[in-house]
């Protein structure tokens, strides 16, 4: 993977048709499939046609006439580009008449570009460069004198790329990408002729002001300088590529690290990466600032309690130091009083490690992950009735839905990689279903528009699923062959008596959901009856007191439909993090070993045994919420984290406050001095993404390839540092690479069976299951029969949750993310991506605004029963009377202050969607906030600073 | 552990299984399989004292284990 | 007709933005941005997608003119006939009070020099019926 080529670039889309043609270029034979151009014809034997506007993520367009070619027997020159291959054709492309075109074509070019390509930073990555040459253009006959467009003023106000259309040849390229690869449509060429210019949004408008997403499709699709990053400019051209995977969100997208010596250059999407298919957003593509940020601590530090300074220490004493407060902890308060959290934000293996380390060292099951707090219903809804704790589809699946029902997510901000697919998917016709309280972008945006949009009182979600079930049950839409052939028919008609009983109409539920029935019912019919169903839901669905059965209703609207076993249907988990769906998969739970074996099956249990040598407790242990209480009774009293803020990210911080400040040792692995530091004993430095090798398994269960691309800065890989401490804790552990690390998850779990990192290298990813019964691995589940045998309908009663509005708190506060921030936002705040959103605001009613007397932007008091914060007003009608909403990105709020202990019944997810509130007035921060922003300077001095 | 917070945890179990054929035997089988022994301890423990605040399905749940 | 009711009575028609945009020139004598804006949010189009398509029209104009406004054809038959040597003349008679606008081609080729004012169209014209025809815009 090193060394420095750019992407290949075959001019026109990939076309899958069923007949071939053959044709002769330059007297080569070559068939391609039929529809394909003359131009990707022309590529793929190997040829090359000069061309401009022509790139193969985008329809062909046929404006820059470079690409003309002759064909016997046709009339003129016809650009290659938009001609279809035909069978018998005979292509000419290098003739002395073509030759003489396209340099006049590219001396018109070159009239009105600068000559600047010595100095210019594109210089040897520019296509108008390489095709100058290419049709060998000496001299512009024109002069320079007349009118032209190079005195334009370039526009840097994106703080990632620049927009210079003194170097610009309108081709179109970028509008393009902006249009069919991210679908924000934020580009246009402005005014005709010789003013056409490309322009970000309107007149005034500049790349910042404009609906530009910063995804960087357009800067990706530059064939000059025009559109570039900063980071080239400052830096100068990369001169080798790695690929690996993105360390944001689910979808996974693959790059390439495009680097200068040790410096990272550019992220640029893989084009040959089945997640994104070469697409990406700001987050993955810009924001990785992060990885060099000052903040960062790259050295070990100890401190007796949590009032002293930080005292730097090396290695040696900081794993001494932990490994004897552990030894001493667990003889005197027993294996149960330790745990760790493995984070899904690391790689398999290293996650894999954490609770090896756990089980194997610390001798208990007190290992938990942050899947407890996003997925944990996920994993439960879907392996009660599916029997596999995963989404069902790959994510190319959605260009065969013809419906699609987005529950409780908003893939625009939170996964917008394959948000863009989902558009794309959208533009072409399939019709669309959101069922949200908040009008999310998906809702009304250019070239998408809901069919239905539910806008349910937060809460609801099994009401609302129960009587779209009703309406498919009780008018006959259900898909009989279907389940009486895959699913366990007795369990179906209990369901089906359960759900057409007439309490579960849309009518007589309307006064709970706020739904209006009639809208309800045409939604259901849409979906039963408008052929492939697709179900995509995020943590809108798993985030309530009855996640696990929102989960299980989808599945079960899913069954009744028959929209389980093949493409564009399926039910689809977005996972929040990059490896959510690894972490659960490595056994993270506490009543789980990999691949989701139960703790209590001895055969499993003695599969583990004999390999780790050594006895594993047949008990679950402790759930992260579960340690935070057992640590105020004094039962738990040791913690490890690797790479998660729990201070941050879990519900009611005060109890998680007081559960940390609890606990007799807090071991933090991370890159920063997050929040939940403030209350640790010893600080273990971790490394980035792009400091390791590993794997990352994404939403579709694509297991991916995470490859080093620099040094750590802290001298080791997360792998390593765990590794030590389970040294320093007595346990002979020898890894030398990750993939000994992934041998040894293979051998162990079934699913994974056949992944090695040989057959990562060699296959780019891999979709588990990897076994003998799936050796190339499974895009699609249940295609024959579901992986419990029958698929099992669970009746789903609709219980409200216990947070209830009343006089004091009467608002419902529900919370969420934004595109530019990510999580916690220890990344994405140490990066330019603030300036998109530099603090969390409450979106309001302008109804309940104005009973408050409160206006747009004024400071404002969010208080609940467990606590309360201040941030300021977005009044706004995205969301409906009586429903506030908040993101979580900024510790100066700290959302999770206001937000209560209530959790989903089966696996205690955290009901971070519903919280009662009252929003008043404020004249400056809650005094939380005070005490907090205190605690935080005094937490985290270092002895070198504290001595000052 | 803060008993209070079990007895919640173990009724709102034994409410989301009231549609299951045995919602006692259920609520029963979700503890076992997903509660840590302490907490399995203690639940049992209250519900030995007089059970203050289990719901009648809970009781059932935990007479049985 | 507020910009609301112009796009609502446009909305359900295929193809309605040339339409609203039509009206909201004639109507408000302008298409700003704000106009675009309120157009592309009504019709699911980006702001930007709006505005491509009124910057590339020279009938829509982002600034309102309420100065009268002849359209003096320039295009290549007109200008065969003579209308360059009157472009001096015109523009003299027009002064500040009427926009002087060049278009390219009204269809008339046969008798121009021609020009137009709203939607009445005047052909043959001569300095003195051009300077004239500017008199009574």
């Amino acid at each position: 993977m090193n060394g420095y080529t750019p992407q290949a670039d075959f001019g026109t889309p990939e076309v899958s048709a069923d007949t071939v043609v053959t044709l002769t270029i330059d007297g080569r034979a070559v068939t391609v499939p039929a529809g394909s151009s003359v131009m990707r014809a022309a590529a793929e034997c190997g040829g090359s046609i000069p061309k401009l506007c022509a790139s193969d993520n985008l329809a062909a367009f046929g404006s820059c006439r470079l690409c003309l070619v002759e064909v016997e027997g046709m009339r003129g020159t016809p650009a290659s580009c938009t001609t279809p291959a035909a069978d018998g054709m005979v292509v000419h492309t290098q003739t002395p008449r073509l030759q003489k075109l396209r340099r006049g074509v590219m001396e018109l070019y070159i009239s009105d570009h600068p000559l600047d390509c010595l100095t210019c930073s594109a210089n040897n990555d520019c296509e108008l460069q390489d095709q100058a040459a290419a049709v060998g253009l000496r001299d512009v006959r024109y002069g320079y004198e007349g009118a032209s467009h190079l005195g334009a003023e370039a526009d840097t106000s994106n703080p990632y790329f620049d927009f210079d259309p003194s170097k610009c040849i309108v081709c179109s390229r970028c509008v393009r990408a902006c249009d069919e690869v991210q679908g924000t449509f934020a580009l246009t060429i402005d005014g005709r002729g010789f003013a056409s210019q490309v322009s970000a949004g309107q007149a005034g408008d500049d790349f910042l002001s404009s609906e530009c997403v910063s995804c960087g499709a357009c800067v990706q699709a530059c064939p000059t300088a025009t559109l570039q990053e900063k980071a080239v400019k400052q830096i100068g051209l990369p001169e080798r590529a790695v690929v690996t995977t993105c360390a944001y969100c689910g979808v996974g997208c693959t790059f390439r690290a495009e680097m200068r010596g040790q410096q990272l250059v550019r992220m640029v999407p893989w084009k040959d990466g089945k997640a994104n298919r070469g697409h990406s957003c700001v987050k993955g593509r810009f924001a990785w600032g992060y990885a060099h940020h000052q903040d960062r601590i790259t050295s070990p530090m100890i401190r007796d309690s949590v009032d002293q300074p930080w005292r730097i220490v090396g290695w040696d004493e900081a794993l001494d130091y932990t490994a004897s407060k552990l030894a001493a902890i667990k003889a005197q308060h027993g294996a149960r009083a330790l745990g760790g959290i493995t984070s899904s934000r690391c790689t398999n293996e290293e996650t894999f490690l954490v609770q090896k380390l756990v089980r194997a060292g610390f001798g208990s099951n007190n290992v938990d992950t942050c899947a407890r707090v996003c997925h944990s219903p996920t994993g439960y809804g879907l392996k009660t009735t599916f029997g596999t704790s995963a989404g069902t589809q790959d994510f190319d699946s959605v260009m065969d839905a013809d419906v699609i029902m987005v529950i409780g997510a908003n893939p625009t901000d939170a996964h917008p990689v394959f948000a863009s697919r989902m558009k794309r998917r959208l533009r072409k016709g399939a019709k669309l279903i959101v069922i949200d309280p908040r009008r999310i972008d998906l809702v009304h945006s250019p070239h998408v528009e809901a069919a239905h949009h539910l806008a349910l009182q937060p809460g609801t979600n099994v009401a609302v699923l129960t009587a779209l079930a009703h309406v498919i049950v009780s008018e006959g839409l259900a898909d009989e062959a279907f389940i009486r052939e895959r699913c366990d028919w007795d369990e179906y008609q209990d369901w089906a008596r359960f759900v057409a009983d007439a309490r579960h109409s849309p009518e007589a539920l309307e006064p709970v959901t706020r739904v209006p029935a009639g809208e309800l019912r045409a939604a259901a019919r849409l979906f039963a009856t408008g052929g492939n169903g697709a179900i995509y839901y995020g943590l809108g669905v798993t985030e309530h007191s009855q996640g696990s059965s929102t989960v299980m209703a989808i599945a079960n609207l899913a069954m009744a439909t028959g929209n389980i076993g093949r493409r564009g249907v399926g039910v689809n988990p977005l996972r929040g993090q990059n490896n959510v769906q690894g972490a659960c998969d490595m056994g993270s739970f506490p009543h789980e070993l990999s691949g989701y074996r139960h703790i209590s099956d001895a055969g499993v249990r003695a599969l583990f045994e004999g390999d780790w040598g050594v006895t594993l407790d047949p008990e679950p242990g402790l759930r992260i919420p579960n340690m935070l209480d057992a640590a105020l009774d004094g039962s738990f009293r040791a913690l490890y984290i690797q790479g998660e803020d729990i201070l941050q990210s879990d519900p009611n911080t005060h109890h998680v406050a007081a559960g940390l400040a609890a606990m007799e040792l807090v071991i933090v692995h991370d890159l920063f001095l997050n929040e939940t530091a403030n209350y640790a004993h010893v600080f273990l430095p971790g490394s980035t993404f792009l400091e390791k090798n590993g794997t990352f398994t994404n939403a579709e269960r694509r297991i991916q390839p995470v490859r080093k691309v620099m040094e750590p800065a802290n001298g080791l890989e997360d792998w390593q540092v765990t590794q030590a401490l389970a040294n320093a804790l007595g346990l002979d552990w020898n890894y030398t690479h990750p993939s000994e690390i992934l041998d040894e998850i293979a051998r162990l779990t079934p699913t994974f069976a056949g992944v090695s990192w040989e057959r990562l290298e060699l296959d780019g990813s891999l979709q588990w299951p990897v076994n003998a019964d799936h050796p190339d691995g499974s895009p699609i589940m249940h295609e024959a029969g579901f992986v419990r045998g029958k698929g099992k309908f669970v009746v789903t009663d609709y219980v409200p949750t216990d947070e209830k509005t009343g006089p004091r708190f009467p608002l419902l506060l529900t919370t969420g993310r934004i595109l530019s921030q990510y999580n916690v936002g220890a990344q994405t705040r140490r990066t330019a991506n603030s300036i998109w959103h530099g603090e969390d605001v409450l979106e309001i009613h302008a109804s309940d605004a104005e009973n408050r007397g409160i206006g747009d932007g004024d400071w404002v008091r969010l208080t609940s029963r467990t606590g309360e914060t201040t941030l300021r007003a977005d009044v706004t009608d995205r969301v409906a009377p009586g429903v506030v909403y908040t993101t979580f990105h900024h510790p100066a709020t700290q959302a999770n202050v206001v937000t209560t202990e209530y959790s989903d019944w089966a696996t205690n997810c955290p009901e971070y969607k519903v919280t009662a509130v009252q929003v008043s007035l404020s004249n400056g921060p809650s005094e939380w906030q005070e005490e907090y922003a205190d605690l935080t300077a005094r937490a985290r001095r270092i002895a070198a600073e504290a001595a000052e | 552990m803060e008993i209070e917070r079990l007895v919640y945890m173990a009724n709102q179990i034994g409410r989301n299984l009231a549609t299951e054929d045995n919602p006692a035997a259920a609520t029963a089988d979700h503890i076992r399989l997903f509660w840590d022994p302490r907490m399995k301890a203690a639940i049992a423990a209250h519900f030995v004292a007089g059970g203050e605040g289990l719901d009648a399905v809970v009781r059932d749940a935990l007479t049985g284990s | 007709m507020s910009l609301d009711a112009i796009i609502e009575r446009h909305r359900g028609r295929e193809g309605p933005l040339l339409p609203i945009l039509h009206d909201v020139q004639a109507t408000v004598g302008c298409i700003d941005t704000a106009a675009e804006a309120a157009i592309a949010a009504a019709l699911n189009l980006s702001r930007a997608e709006v505005h491509g398509v009124v910057s590339f029209y020279h009938d829509f104009t982002a600034t309102a003119d309420p100065r009268p406004c002849l359209e003096l054809c320039r295009a290549e038959a007109c200008q065969a006939r003579g209308v360059e040597a009157m472009v001096a003349a015109a523009e003299a008679a027009a002064g500040d009070r009427v926009r002087l606008k060049p278009v390219y081609c009204l269809g008339l080729c046969s008798v121009g020099p021609n020009a137009r004012i709203g939607d009445t169209l005047h052909a043959r014209l001569d300095e003195a019926s051009l300077v004239a025809l500017i008199g009574q815009a």
